[in-house]
């Protein structure tokens, strides 16, 4: 049997660490996408008390602090037994969806994109967010920084700090806006919808005009037919910051809708010797393993997910959007995991509608933005939509307030599953009867779980770069047959 | 739009960036080594100090508007824990991200520069790693080799500053 480990270059670098097991027919049997565990969070927050969270685990992740914070500053809600006034809720809506804007930007132009726009057989040194300049123009450049730079500047106005904002309290924000921040944030906004409607015609004309990555969407290396997960509102719109949270099966039919507080009734977590992840999966169902199908188990919660479990978009020009992606790509559900990047857009337009219709609310300039909490804590649960997958904080604490207990089911959680799934389907097309095709392998096996948008560590970062890949495939006996890398420091 | 963000109003135009995060053991050197810095750096010394997490995009956004920076982290490398690395942009040795959501440095200044936005060139950045030996363990204290390197880092960056003496 032969064993193809794609393997980073230290046991720290373990992001992407990917290993494929061929059967006695030289087929792919089974791909994992390993992912080092970081050690203690719960420990280290048991003990603590419990208003800090929103402070601490806002830490726990370098890519999407405001997630963190948001979903712990909701489980304090729940936990003290207080709901927050409208303005308050508003307030931290509107902050939420500054942040979804800014976040899916950096996706799509940084990591997604060059994908698409540069062509998945363009040499790694090439799909890069420079390379998508130089293809499609230099004027995108600046579009896409003052997009990053007007987010980061409202975050750190909303949130009182530059990074990690200290803003979130149980039953509200530490502080509301002024009327003139309120007019820059809807002026800001407006031009955020604007930023949003240029990518969606970028994707437009660079993608979808090209037969040849329409294809590439609806291959079927890239599809599997789960169940989708979202967070939807009382009309069963997609939401980021609340409302209950949709499952539906691989058809579209409604399977579940719940209170995030329920759920460990509907989700448990599969444990494999191999990975210190645990695989989430549908209680209801059951674990069936690494398979699609209305008779597993596994589901997926992605942007594509989201869209998939709502009945549309509660802004117009996001609807409309909306719409469109599914008449392209054959109706409801889509189950092409490439279509993401398309769904990332479509949000990332209605993120910014909803930033505008918030900010054009007078209600959140009066207040009150806060009340004070005054019953006994004792358990929360709070939700939000992080830009990766459903984010669930869950704290129970001792009548002072000190934490007893922590559980955190992250967005790129739900998706562990999944996307090893989607590794070995991609292997699969690429190694057949022991030919292994080289070419092109690093490039498909990382497309096909970038679509996830994955953020393995949520938590560590030390020098930044591209993610490592070495992929050495041995026979049975050991013997090296091919060696690939891929942002390998050189040696 | 102002594309000096790192800037905003200021006249220094040095940066400091201490990257890390403070929960996770040793890669809280960064931000120890720039707080220790903010209490020798006298305030007319045109210095700015930062404390982040997020190398990539961010890291370079940070950088506009300035002539200079030096970028304080954690590194993994095979080395005794707490000797320090001194690095240019382009000789990172680990090329390495937490999460598969940014780009690598040197990819982000070339970005950042054809944009438009004003940036140190490549030779006036300056990166100093500090190697570490755990960054996988939620703690708020570092071990003690990468602990004890704290001085020797603070030293070398005002040594290279030319700040060495100041009061």
């Amino acid at each position: 049997m032969k064993r193809i480990s794609i393997d980073p270059i230290t046991r720290l670098e373990g992001h992407g660490k990917i290993e494929i097991f061929l059967n006695e027919e030289g087929d792919v049997a089974n791909a994992y996408l390993q992912i080092p565990e970081l050690r203690g969070f719960e420990r280290f927050c048991v003990g603590r008390l419990a208003e800090d969270m929103p402070n601490l685990t806002n830490r726990i992740c370098g890519v999407c602090p405001e997630a963190h914070h948001i979903a712990a500053t909701k489980a304090l809600d729940a936990l003290f037994h207080v709901d927050p006034p409208p303005a308050a809720k508003k307030l931290r809506e509107m902050f939420y969806s500054v942040f979804f804007a800014t976040d899916h930007t950096t996706h799509f132009y940084a990591l997604g994109g060059p994908d698409f726009v540069m062509g998945p057989d363009a040499p790694a040194a090439e799909r890069n967010i420079v390379g998508v300049i130089k293809k499609v123009g230099m004027d995108v450049s600046a579009k896409v920084l003052k997009m990053r730079h007007d987010g980061h500047h409202l975050l750190k106005m909303m949130g009182g700090r530059p990074v990690h904002p200290n803003w979130g309290l149980p039953g509200g924000v530490s502080r509301g806006i002024t009327e003139e921040q309120r007019q820059e944030i809807e002026r800001l906004g407006r031009e955020a919808i604007e930023f949003a409607r240029f990518s969606i015609q970028l994707f437009n004309d660079v993608v979808l005009k090209n037969s040849a990555y329409v294809d590439l969407i609806v291959n079927d290396a890239f599809t599997h037919k789960t169940y989708n997960m979202g967070t939807v509102d009382a009309n069963n719109k997609v939401n980021f910051y609340d409302g209950m949270i949709r499952i539906t099966d691989p058809e579209g039919v409604e399977f579940a809708k719940y209170h995030a507080k329920d759920y460990q009734k509907h989700i448990a977590e599969h444990v494999e010797p191999w990975s210190y992840l645990k695989f989430p999966y549908l209680k209801d169902i059951g674990w069936k393993g690494f398979v699609d199908g209305v008779d597993s188990g596994v589901y997926k919660a992605t942007p594509l997910s989201r869209l998939n479990t709502s009945d549309g978009m509660a802004t117009p020009l996001a609807q409309e959007e909306y719409e469109r992606m599914y008449d392209t790509l054959g109706g409801k559900p889509v189950h092409h995991t490439l279509a993401t990047h398309w769904a990332r857009l479509v949000e990332l337009l209605y993120a910014t509608e909803r930033w505008v219709e918030l900010a054009s609310d007078p209600d959140i300039v009066e207040g009150p933005f806060r009340v004070l909490p005054t019953e006994t804590p004792t358990e929360g649960i709070g939700q939000v939509e992080a830009p990766r997958g459903t984010l669930i904080h869950h704290y129970k604490s001792d009548e002072r307030g000190v934490l007893t207990h922590i559980n955190l089911v992250v967005g790129t959680t739900n998706n562990t599953a999944a996307m090893n799934m989607s590794v070995r389907k991609a292997a699969m097309g690429l190694i057949k009867k022991g030919e292994v095709v080289t070419e092109g392998l690093l490039n498909t096996i990382e497309m096909a779980y970038r679509a996830y948008d994955p953020c393995m560590s949520c938590a560590t970062h030390s020098l930044p770069g591209q993610m490592p890949l070495e992929v050495t495939i041995r026979a049975a006996d050991g013997e090296v047959l091919h060696q690939l890398e891929q942002f390998l420091p050189e040696r | 739009m102002a594309l000096t963000e790192g800037g905003e109003g200021k006249t220094a135009r040095t940066l400091i960036v201490g990257l890390g995060n403070p929960l996770l053991s040793d890669d809280a050197v960064g931000l120890r080594v720039a707080a220790a810095l903010r209490e020798r750096i006298p305030p007319d010394a045109n210095v700015d100090i930062l404390e982040d997490y997020r190398g990539g995009l961010r890291l370079m956004e940070h950088m506009m508007g300035y002539d200079r920076a030096v970028i304080i982290d954690a590194l993994l490398i095979d080395a005794p824990p707490g000797s320090l690395h001194v690095l240019g942009v382009h000789d990172i040795p680990t090329q390495r991200s937490a999460s598969a959501h940014d780009v690598n440095l040197p990819t982000a200044l070339d970005f950042g520069r054809r944009a438009g936005a004003q940036l140190p060139a490549d030779k006036d950045i300056l990166l100093i790693g500090i190697a570490a030996a755990d960054v996988e363990t939620f703690d708020e204290n570092m071990t003690p080799a990468v602990e004890a390197a704290v001085g020797e880092v603070v030293t070398a960056v005002l040594a290279h500053l030319g700040l060495l003496f100041a009061v």
